[in-house]
Order: structure tokens, then C-alpha cells, then sequence
């Protein structure tokens, strides 16, 4: 099949970027979208230019590193589903695909399609973590934990920190990501005991880079872990419990 | 700039510190002077009924609201602080909105997001020019029922010397003109939109995270948003029809 | 480069504590040597990678005090490899009334490696495995819970007892993101710092021990030296030699070969673990293959058509004219054999012409019976996500039609040699997890890579590499214009050159693709002497091919991915010798290592157990000249048995 692409093209950080048009002649409906991106640098390298660069990793959608802008849709036509794993098969009549990178003022364009996603982890490290020492942690037998909060919590650990949400958010926000962080991290025994020290260096991080939530949903819409909307309310609901406590816990 | 990539990623610096005030606190501003919107216009719209008991029935409602709590309260006490208190609200609600709009805008940079998902994208994206719709039509409510002046009906009658108010009279005659008519139901249509989208944001930024609750929460809000827009723009429509003169 | 290899007299001595194996990691721990907490502080540690072996690693000795540098060439550190494990990690926590025990876990290691790997490091695997659980649960892992509350196992993998701790089929990405939070929580507190995009390129040897890296910034191309009293290499394996893998696509061996070539020994490169529930390569764009569980082996029926060259579509061949071989071969474990085993009986049907698939190069794994017992919910209930997954992938519903799968290659039990304390043959050069060699012998188990990793990061290397750095203390690090940093500042600058400016005609990718498939033919699933003969020379002309007529382009002061992909290509062709060469020698089969010369009359593998109870170490001269050393094995708590499924 004939796929007709236009795509983001920059050289760097520093420079403007522009649209290039290319024709893929010989697609097949097996193709991902990254494998289409693969076969057009191919024909890009025969054709003496250079190949465009994205990002990609396990390619079964568990590392979060893939995520490229497909026709105004972060990661792709199919909804909730990796760059990696959309499939052209499931693109329908659709074979115009106007490919860019995730777009948000927190993500600068490292090259072509690859972005700059550090904002995430520097929210992490401001407190998406557990202050327990190599070691010193309890059998993990003689902490309880009820089925359904193991699920829930697991439920929300899915995120793969891809950054499609931020990128799908007409606000550049960041809420499904730092929501997901904070509703998993105080379901866990451990985690529990600095809810409200978290709470407060997550969204300060999280206000520092990133826009406010405005309840669109379209974070949800693109999601490959299917993170639910309640992970928003999840950051209000941390943040506003340390305020009422005024504790770390 | 490529070194200042470098340094962000490894951790050197931050790209700026959290804004003040915060968005987290701008949010709850919104949520809470929501509430007190919503609950304003709910029990307007309460007493809006009173329209369906006759010309004594909405006056002496008027009259009430004039002389409730007197002689505790002085002579139009709660009036006052109410009016105080939504006025309040307003600048903060406004003031808030444009804040974190333009957060927005900068957080999410050069390429706005184009394309819209879902009726709950639509209903957030009309918010800032719904909240813009909101407060023109307040300009012309308050300058056609409560000032008496420009929009007003020509048969507009002020507050008597005694006190006397013609609520019922003024009401009729301005949605006498189908044109006014129009643009209340319109304003109702429009807040409707307004408080549905608002109402499920305030369960978000209060963080509402329990699955009943959000369920409880949405049907609420829809029934409320339901109530008002009936309660409300039915009575220009009766006019109109003239079942209510 | 010369043809053949030689063999060395030298016996390594792996330091395995004397005495009881059982017993023996707590003596080791005793006899560390300690560094006090106030000189901590001066003494550097590089660790390059950021799974679930480096960012422990990293974390555990940032905790300590040391000041640690880590690298990755991602992003961020949570999308190391480790991320992409399915199905758990196994511990012998022995809680339950079944029999487990720290001996049983040792038993199933040590049997499931066909007697080729340490076994007192297995000992050490099981003994920590309970710490790992502990720590991994408080630091956030959302482990699945009873309804009582205690952590639910499952049982993986040709083992009798539960004893795999799981998080739904994501255990590997949350153990990894946990992981990568504790790195991240160092990072914050100033005792890591974290090299992100930055790709670790030669080793600094010098003083003949290891003291720092160089690495190339991958956005800005800035070539640099970092070093530092003690190196860890935790940057995973090299199954991705083989192009079609399981692995990512970024996943190389170039931190490990260049370690390598500056020294380290590299152990039974040859020893390769090929899944069997792979999804076969369908289209000649395909950039890798994607696991599906074991799991789907408990339900689903494996088999071929009896006739080779059959063009019916599967569900219009008669039951008389299916072949169920692994029931027919493996009567006592029919389906469920061992991940080689299944995927020698596999591979040895699509030899035979038997394969189905538009390429001919797949099985059939069939559901209908199992739908026809259970019905559709209970088999959409049990594995409904992996055959939405397969769907996904496919195209097919697996509901109608047999899944078609493929032995896909996995994990490399093969790596850089260490001793006891985890330290390769370069002093001062640690290494952690896959990228080691001294857990799994020829073959590893289900969920015991995840353990693997956890048990070096968090705690093997924080108390081994402590006790290396205790001899260093006032000692500075090595200055940064050192004779021997700029050698392999230099190298480096003059490799990267050399691929930018090289005019050739072929991308990487494409050298990489032919590798795959002479990899695939001569020292794949099943290897031969004229197979591997023909493939060592194909290997060695693909190398010289590569030199001559790759093209990669592009300027090297910025984001090059072609450039990245054309320095890991290039170390996978020099690996790939290696690979070859060591299948060659080892004149035998023993796990996944399976010589067609040498086999049962039944055609089943053969150990020779008088010449091969040990681990190959090769060394690579600078010439390119190979030289096996060797270290003899023992065992003292499992004795010599030979595996059988029949």
C-alpha cells in the first residue's frame, strides 16, 4: 500500500523545523507505524539523505520510549496504544499520516522526532520515590497489603512514562503522570508514611514545568497504560490531604 | 541552549521554580467561588419559581430578600453581603481563569494541541469563551432587571419611594421582547454547559477519587445543570407564550 | 585476524569462599573489608546502566556514600530493558508447606543450567532472594496480594514448587520502575549524579586496573572521559545480536565488548537462550520479535502438519494429519518442557520442511482443543491479554485460528566472566546482572534473570565493590589526561571518525539483518561443525564488508542515531566471531547449547561431562586472536545428573 507522509523535520534544539513530504510505496498493513518510519529511512539513506531520527526501544509498548505526533494525535490513530503498536492495518482508509513529535513546551525537540521527556523524571526525583534504605526494609510477609490495593496500586504503576498525556493535554500538563505516581505510591505500606511530603515536592515539580489541568481528558484518550482521569483528582486529593495534615505522612 | 539541555538532564538545574501563587491553590479558588456560583444560581432559580404563584408571589419574594433577618440585620443586610460576596467571587473566579489560561498556553508551548477528542475535550475548550458569554449576559440581566437602564424594557418600573418592587411587571415586559427572550435562553443553555464542565472539574481539583462518589458526583451535576436551564428558561419561553403575563 | 583459536593453560580461580556452599555468602560477607563512612566520600564509582542491576547498584552505594556516576544511553533510566520482563522473580522464601527450600531453589538453578554454571553463586542467588523481595515491595513494587493479605506466588518454568512473585504479566516494568525511583531518589539527594543519553564507548584500564569510561554525549556528540576508583558494567545482554530478537532494539554489547577488548574475559559467549513462544518474523520489515508467556503452554497444543510442504490453511487438516511432537517426543512433559528443549523440537520441524506460516518458519500452537474443554471464557479469562497482544501484533484471532510461534532468541546466559565477588578479570571492573555469566550455566530458568539482577545490584556489588575500594582509599582517581585516557579518548574519536566519514553504501541495519541470519543458520537453536565452520567464515567476511562499505552519514556533533546503531553493529560482528568460535570448541551439548554432533541415539543432548564441567573464559588479543582460559566447576550440593523430559 501507499503511504504519503509529511514529517517533522529539525535539525537541532536550536534550529526551525519544517514538514517534509515522502511516499512509502511499499507498506504492508503488517507494518507498525515505527516500522514505517524504518522503511522510509531506508529509502532515505538510497536516496543520500539522512535518516530521521525517533525514538524506540522494546517496541511492545513497556518502556515508554516511543511517541511520535500522528495527524494531531499523540502516538497514533489507534487509541490508548504505543507508537510501537499501532499497526497500518488499523489506520482504516487513512493513508496520509502527517508525523511529528510530541508536541509541549516541556519536551524541546532534541532532533526530528526524538524530544527532551526529562521534565518527568525530574518530577520523580523531586519525590515520586520511598525513603527506605537497601536492606532495612520488614519481611514483606508480615506487611499486609489487601488484594484490591495491590491492584489499584498496580493500576496506576502501569504508567509507562511514554508522555503522551503531557503531549495530548492542550495545557501541556503533566496531572495523568504525576497523579498516577502519587495514587500508586500511597497505596504501597511504605510509600503511605510520606504521603504529604510527596504530595508537596511532586506538584511543586509538577506546577514548576508543567501547565493545570483543565479536565479535557484527552491525556486519557492517548494513554497506552490506560492510566484512569481519577489519577488528576489523585494529585488535588494529595495535595490538598498535606495541607489539612500539615504532616509528612 | 544544547548545554542547558545537558544540565536539565543531568540533573544541574531545574527549569524554574513552582509558580506563585500556585496552580494548585488557583484551582481550589475556582472550585470553591464554583460552588458558591452555582449554589447562587440555583437558588436564584428557586426563587424564580415564585413567578408561577402570581405577581404577589415574586414580589413579596423580592420584598423578603429586601428585609430578611431585619431587624438583627439592617434593611437590604444580606442583600448586600451577598451581592459582596459574589462579587468577590467573580474577580476571583475571573482572575483565577486567566491565570491559569495563560499557564496554559505557556506550558504547553508554540503547537497548540488541534485536534478534540470527545464531548468532555469540547466542553472544557468552551469554557474560557463560555465564562466571556457568561458575564456579557450578566451586564444585560442585571442592567434589564436590576438597574432598569439601556436594555431595559421602556415599561421598566424602579422600586417604589415605599419600598414597593415590581419584579413580575419588569420581568414580564422584558421577555415580552422575543429578541430578550431569546438571549435568556440562550445564557441558560450556555451556563448549563458551564456548570456541567465546572462541576465535574470541581470533583477533580477537590479530589474526589472514590468511584461512587464520582458517579454520585457527575449525576448530581448533571441534574443540577438540568434544573436550571428548565427552571430558568422556561419562564421566558412561557412568556412568550404567554401563559405567564 | 587469524583463523582458529588457542587454548591457555591457566585455570581461573573464581574465589568461591572454602568450605560449605551453603554457608558461604555469609562468610564472604564477613571478611569485606569496610570503607569509614567519612572517607566514602572521596572514592568514585562509575556504573554504566540503569536496569534493575545498575540502578541498584548505583542507588545501594549512592546510599553508602560513595560518590556515583551512572550512564545510560536512554533518556531516562526507567526504560532499561529490565522493564520489559514478564512473568516474575522467583525466591525461595519458603513459606509455604511445599517443599521449597534455599537447596531446592539451588537444585532447579544449577539441573536447570545442565551443571554449567557456579554453584555457590546460585546459593548466593537464593539466599538474597529474600531480601530482594522485601526491598523491592517497600521501595514500591505493588507485588499481587492474597486475599488474606501475604504476597501470591505462582509456579514458572518446569518448577515444582510456587515460589515467583509477580505483579500481573508486568513484573519486570515495575520492579524496574521502583528501581529507577531509588536511582532517582539519589540522584536528588546529591549522592548520584546521572549521565542520561550518554553512551559508554571504551574502558580506561590503567595500573592494570579499571579506572574509568569513555562515553559520547548522544545529543551533543561530546566525547569525553569519566573515571573514577571502581567501574560497574550493569548494561545488560546481547541476545540482539541475532537482529530478531526479544530484546530491544536499542539493547547492544557494546559497553561489554569493549570491556572485552580492554581486557575482561568474556564466558561462554556461545550459551544463548532462544524462547520458543517468540512470534515468528512475517515480513521482511519486521525490526524484532515479541515474547508471548510461557504461560499459554500450559493450555495450548504444539504442532505441525505430518507432511512437509502442507498448503492448507491449519483448521482444515485432519487430526490423523497433525503432528503433536512434543507430546509424541516428551510423553511425561508433553508442551511443557524446557524453553530449549522446545525450541531445539521446534526448530528441528521447520529443518525438516514441516514449518507453517507464510515463511514457512513457525508452529502451530493450538487453543481449540483447550476452548473445546474449557470453553471460550475460561480461556479468554486466563489469557485473554495475550491474545489481544497476538491479535495486536498479527491480525489473527487466535480464538479461531492456532497461533503461530517461533523460537526467538532471549537471554544470553553467556557474558563477561567474574569471580565469586562479582569482578571480571580486570581488577576494579565489576559487572552485574545479564551482562555477567555466572548465575544461569547453560540455560536459565523462568523469573530467575529478574532475581539475578536484583540479588547484584542491591546486594552483591554494594559490599563487593566497597571491599575493593577499601584498598584505594586515599588514592586519587586517575587525572583525565592520563597517558591511558587519552588512548581510549583518542580510539574512540578516531572510531567514531572513521564510521562518519567511511564511504560506503550500506546502512548498519543491514549488516546487522545479514548477521541476524548467519547467526540464525550456523549458531542458532541447533549448531553444527560445518555450521558454525561456515558461519565463522560468513562472520568474518561480513566484519571485513562492514569496515569497507558502511555508510552511516550525518555529522557526529549531534543526535546520530545512525551513528549510535553503526558503533554497536560493528562490536556485535567482533562478538559474533567470538560466539561462533566458542560454539565450536565446546565440543558438546549442554543447554541451550546444542550440538547436532553430539547427541543421545534418541537425539537428544549429550554432555561431556569429563571435558566440559567448566566455564569457557576467552580472552581477544588486540590482534583479534582468541584464547580460551578455562575454570573448572564443582559441585558439592547438587550432584552430576543428566536432565531428561521424556
Amino acid at each position: 500500500m501507499r503511504i504519503e507522509l509529511e514529517v517533522w523535520r529539525q535539525d537541532g534544539p536550536r534550529e526551525r523545523g519544517r514538514f517534509e513530504a515522502h511516499v512509502v510505496d511499499d507498506a504492508t498493513p503488517e507494518m507498525s507505524l515505527l516500522e514505517l518510519l524504518d522503511r522510509l529511512n531506508d529509502q532515505l539513506v538510497e536516496g543520500g539523505q539522512e535518516p530521521i531520527q525517533f525514538e524506540s526501544d522494546c517496541r511492545e509498548g513497556a518502556c515508554g520510549a516511543c511517541g511520535v505526533t500522528v495527524n494531531d494525535v499523540p502516538h497514533g490513530p489507534v487509541p490508548r496504544t504505543p507508537s510501537c503498536r499501532q499497526h497500518l492495518r488499523s489506520f482504516g482508509a487513512v493513508t496520509r499520516l502527517r508525523i511529528e513529535p510530541l508536541r509541549s513546551a516541556a519536551f524541546p525537540v532534541v532532533r526530528d522526532l526524538v524530544v527532551d521527556r526529562t521534565a518527568l523524571d525530574r518530577l520523580i526525583r523531586a519525590g515520586g520515590h520511598v525513603d527506605v534504605m537497601t536492606g532495612t526494609a520488614p519481611d514483606a510477609d508480615a506487611v499486609l497489603v489487601t488484594h484490591d490495593d495491590a491492584e489499584v496500586a498496580l493500576d496506576f504503576a502501569a504508567c509507562i512514562g511514554c508522555g503522551a498525556c503531557v503531549a495530548a493535554c492542550p495545557n501541556g500538563a503533566a496531572h495523568l503522570f504525576a497523579g498516577a505516581k502519587l495514587a500508586h505510591l500511597a497505596l504501597v505500606p511504605h510509600g503511605r508514611l510520606e504521603r504529604g511530603r510527596r504530595a508537596v515536592a511532586v506538584v511543586d515539580a509538577l506546577e514548576a514545568e508543567f501547565g493545570p489541568c483543565s479536565t479535557y481528558g484527552e491525556c486519557v484518550e492517548v494513554c497506552p497504560a490506560g492510566i484512569p482521569l481519577t489519577a488528576v483528582a489523585a494529585v488535588h486529593r494529595e495535595r490538598l490531604r498535606s495541607v489539612f495534615r500539615g504532616r509528612a505522612d | 541552549m544544547v548545554q542547558d539541555m545537558t544540565a536539565l538532564r543531568e540533573g544541574q538545574r531545574t527549569r524554574a521554580t513552582a509558580p506563585f501563587p500556585s496552580t494548585f491553590a488557583l484551582k481550589l479558588v475556582m472550585a470553591v467561588t464554583g460552588v458558591i456560583f452555582i449554589a447562587f444560581v440555583f437558588v436564584h432559580m428557586i426563587g424564580n419559581l415564585k413567578v408561577y404563584g402570581g405577581p404577589a408571589s415574586l414580589d413579596s419574594y423580592a420584598q423578603w430578600l429586601r428585609e430578611v433577618g431585619y431587624p438583627l440585620i439592617p434593611h437590604k443586610g444580606v442583600l448586600w453581603a451577598l451581592r459582596v460576596t459574589l462579587l468577590v467571587s467573580l474577580v476571583a473566579h475571573v482572575g483565577a481563569s486567566v491565570i491559569l489560561w495563560a499557564r496554559g498556553r505557556r506550558a504547553r508551548g508554540r503547537f497548540r494541541r488541534r485536534r478534540s477528542s470527545g464531548v468532555t475535550a469540547w466542553a472544557a475548550r468552551t469554557m474560557l469563551l463560555g465564562g466571556v458569554l457568561i458575564l456579557g449576559f450578566l451586564v444585560i440581566h442585571l442592567l434589564d432587571l436590576t438597574i432598569g437602564r439601556a436594555v431595559a424594557p421602556g415599561a421598566y418600573q424602579p422600586a417604589d419611594a415605599d419600598g414597593t418592587i415590581h419584579a413580575y411587571t419588569n420581568l414580564v415586559a422584558s421577555f415580552s421582547r422575543p429578541w430578550m427572550a431569546a438571549v435568556y435562553v440562550v445564557w441558560m443553555l450556555v451556563i448549563a454547559v458551564h456548570i456541567w464542565h465546572g462541576w465535574r472539574t470541581m470533583a477533580q481539583d477537590l479530589g474526589a477519587t472514590g468511584h461512587r462518589l464520582r458517579a454520585v458526583w457527575a449525576t448530581l451535576g448533571a441534574l443540577i445543570a438540568l434544573a436550571i436551564v428548565l427552571g430558568n428558561a422556561l419562564i421566558p419561553i412561557l412568556v412568550q407564550l404567554g401563559v405567564i403575563a | 585476524m587469524t583463523h582458529g583459536w588457542t587454548v591457555s593453560d591457566r585455570l581461573l580461580d573464581a574465589h568461591v569462599p572454602a568450605g560449605d556452599p551453603l554457608g558461604a555468602w555469609d562468610r564472604r560477607r564477613a571478611e569485606y573489608r569496610l570503607v569509614n563512612p567519612a572517607n566514602r566520600r572521596h572514592l568514585k564509582v562509575i556504573v554504566v546502566g540503569t536496569g534493575l542491576a545498575g540502578a541498584g547498584a548505583a542507588a545501594a552505594l549512592g546510599e553508602l556514600g560513595y560518590q556515583v556516576a551512572c550512564f545510560t544511553f536512554h533518556d531516562a533510566p526507567r526504560r532499561a530493558h529490565s522493564v520489559a520482563a514478564q512473568g516474575g522473580i522467583n525466591a525461595p522464601r519458603a513459606r509455604k508447606v511445599d517443599g521449597d527450600s534455599v537447596r531446592r531453589f539451588v537444585t532447579d538453578a544449577v539441573k536447570g543450567g545442565d551443571f554449567r554454571g557456579r554453584e555457590a553463586d546460585v546459593v548466593r542467588l537464593a539466599t538474597e532472594s529474600v531480601r530482594v523481595i522485601d526491598h523491592l515491595q517497600a521501595i514500591g513494587a505493588p507485588f499481587a496480594r492474597e486475599y488474606g493479605g501475604q504476597l501470591a506466588t505462582r509456579s514458572f518454568g518446569g518448577v515444582q514448587v510456587s515460589r515467583t512473585y509477580y505483579t500481573r504479566g508486568q513484573t519486570g516494568q515495575q520492579l524496574q520502575v521502583a528501581a529507577s525511583q531509588a536511582l532517582l531518589r539519589q540522584v536528588q539527594r546529591g549522592s548520584v549524579r546521572l549521565h542520561t543519553r550518554a553512551e559508554m564507548l571504551d574502558l580506561v584500564v590503567a595500573d592494570g586496573r579499571a579506572q574509568g569510561i569513555v562515553t559520547r554525549d548522544l545529543v551533543s556528540g561530546a566525547i569525553g572521559v569519566h573515571t573514577a576508583h571502581a567501574v560497574v558494567l550493569a548494561t545488560g545482554g546481547y541476545g540482539s545480536v541475532y537482529f530478531h530478537s526479544t530484546l530491544a532494539v536499542n539493547s547492544n554489547a557494546t559497553a561489554t565488548w569493549r570491556a572485552h577488548r580492554r581486557g575482561a574475559l568474556f564466558g561462554c559467549p556461545s550459551f544463548v537462550q532462544f524462547h520458543p513462544t517468540a512470534l515468528p518474523v512475517s515480513s521482511p520489515w519486521q525490526s524484532k520479535t515479541t515474547l508471548m508467556s510461557e504461560s499459554l503452554r500450559n493450555d495450548g497444543r504444539i504442532w505441525v502438519p505430518a507432511n512437509p510442504g502442507d498448503e492448507r490453511a491449519a483448521n482444515d487438516i485432519p487430526e490423523a494429519e497433525r503432528d503433536y511432537y512434543l507430546e509424541r517426543r516428551y510423553p511425561a512433559y508433553g508442551n511443557l518442557t524446557p524453553r530449549d528443549v522446545a525450541s531445539r523440537a521446534a526448530r528441528a520441524e521447520i529443518v525438516a520442511g514441516r514449518g507453517v506460516g507464510p515463511l514457512r518458519n513457525s508452529v502451530y500452537l493450538d487453543f481449540r482443543d483447550a476452548i473445546a474443554r474449557l470453553g471460550r471464557d475460561t480461556i479468554a479469562e486466563r489469557y485473554g491479554n495475550l491474545f489481544a497482544m497476538y491479535t495486536d501484533v498479527t491480525g489473527e484471532d487466535p480464538y479461531v485460528e492456532p497461533m503461530r510461534i517461533a523460537p526467538g532468541a532471549h537471554f544470553t546466559m553467556g557474558g563477561l566472566w567474574s569471580d565469586y565477588d562479582q569482578m571480571t578479570s580486570v581488577p576494579g571492573l565489576f559487572v552485574g546482572g545479564e551482562a555477567g555469566s555466572n548465575y544461569h550455566g547453560a540455560n536459565r530458568l523462568g523469573a530467575n534473570s529478574l532475581l539475578s539482577a536484583c540479588v547484584d545490584g542491591w546486594f552483591t556489588l554494594p559490599l563487593s565493590v566497597p571491599n575493593w575500594l577499601a584498598g584505594l582509599v586515599g588514592t586519587p582517581t586517575l587525572e583525565q589526561d592520563a597517558p591511558e585516557a587519552l588512548e581510549a579518548l583518542e580510539t574512540v574519536a578516531r572510531r567514531t571518525t572513521h564510521l562518519l566519514e567511511n564511504e560506503g553504501t550500506r546502512r548498519p541495519t543491514w549488516f546487522h539483518r545479514r548477521l541476524g541470519e548467519i547467526l540464525d543458520e550456523g549458531c542458532g537453536v541447533s549448531r553444527s561443525e560445518a555450521g558454525l565452520r561456515a558461519a565463522l567464515e560468513q562472520v568474518r567476511q561480513l566484519g571485513a564488508d562492514f569496515w569497507a562499505d558502511v555508510r552511516v552519514g550525518g555529522r557526529g556533533d549531534r543526535l546520530n542515531q545512525e551513528l549510535e546503531r553503526a558503533g554497536r553493529v560493528a562490536d556485535f560482528l567482533e562478538l559474533a566471531e567470538l560466539m561462533v568460535v566458542d560454539a565450536l570448541d565446546r565440543t558438546e551439548s549442554c543447554g541451550a547449547h546444542f550440538r547436532e554432533e553430539f547427541t543421545t541415539e534418541l537425539g537428544e543432548a549429550l554432555r561431556d561431562d569429563e571435558r566440559w564441567v567448566n566455564v569457557s573464559a576467552w580472552e581477544t588479543t588486540p590482534v583479534g586472536k582468541h584464547i580460551r582460559h578455562t575454570e573448572p566447576l564443582a559441585f558439592e550440593l547438587v550432584p552430576l545428573q543428566v536432565r531428561d523430559y521424556r
